[in-house]
């Protein structure tokens, strides 16, 4: 399993604009894998971005919307995409001009490969 | 133990508390020192519960310390007990007057990280508070029964005016 892992964020660290990409366990909020760039607090990620993602799962599911797969979040810097792998959710940290279609294809496919 | 007014500590921590216990959305918080003695809480409605909490707390750091030195570990990080509904977090961290545990008990509207997370920030914000800055002087029991039921009867009675 740990092979998988290792090879789905690397392949997600390979594209351009990538800062860094995690593995979290959703339930827990905690990193299971990662490989980012200095200067990205690897827990406060995986903590927020897991929260993140089980409250709109949530909502999703409230809204009779059915299970959630990726979510993307914009920012004035950056952006972060998650996709959701059963009990685990892969996080992307990508630059402001990073190719974002691309970024969630390797997510979708990464999440893909686990789940 | 401490051979000071609890008071003034109490007073210190109650807003450092309360912003942890809304960012992290835990639904109890207690914060104890080495001896068990209570110096926050939140979400308790009966003292006894707090007493015992408190008392498991401090036994259950004590214990788990001298597994970690039985270990060649220097210190432990954090408990962490996953129940089918509700999980718990018992973490210690140091201020440069002494040595506090954080109690923590959540739901799935909360995480493991996320406690870790604001439990750093709480960490970082009660120890610059100038009453946690010294060593305090020891007391004996008597005093530390006192202690308790000062801090009980203030956290109820202030629960009680608020509510």
């Amino acid at each position: 399993m740990s092979d998988v892992l290792s090879v789905a964020l690397s392949r997600l660290s390979r594209v351009d604009g990538v800062r860094g990409a995690l593995i979290v366990d959703a339930q827990a909020g905690v990193p299971v894998v990662s490989e980012l760039a200095d200067g990205v607090a690897e827990p406060a990620v995986a903590a927020l971005a897991a929260s993140l993602f089980r409250r709109t799962a949530k909502a999703a599911g409230a809204a009779a919307f059915g299970g959630l797969e990726t979510l993307q979040l914009e920012a004035e810097a950056g952006h972060v995409v998650m996709a959701g792998a059963g009990e685990l959710v892969v996080v992307v940290v990508a630059e402001a001009d990073a190719q974002l279609g691309l970024i969630r294809l390797e997510a979708q496919r990464a999440a893909g490969s686990l789940a | 133990m401490r051979q000071v007014d609890l008071q003034p500590l109490v007073e210190a921590l109650r807003e450092p508390m309360r912003r942890f216990v809304r960012e992290a959305r835990v639904r109890i918080a207690l914060l104890v020192n080495g001896s068990g003695q209570i110096l926050a809480q939140h979400g308790f409605t009966r003292s006894y519960e707090v007493v015992s909490v408190a008392a498991l707390a401090a036994a259950a750091h004590a214990a788990a310390r001298a597994l970690a030195q039985l270990t060649g570990q220097a210190r432990w990080t954090h408990l962490h007990h996953a129940g089918q509904e509700l999980q718990l977090v018992l973490a210690p961290f140091h201020t440069p007057g002494e040595e506090l545990i954080l109690v923590a008990i959540f739901d799935e509207d909360s995480s493991l990280g996320l406690v870790q997370l604001y439990l750093e920030r709480l960490a970082g914000e009660v120890g610059q508070l100038p009453q946690f800055q010294r060593v305090l002087a020891f007391t004996d029991a008597a005093g530390f029964e006192r202690e308790l039921e000062a801090g009980l009867r203030s956290f109820f009675a202030s629960e009680l005016g608020s509510g």
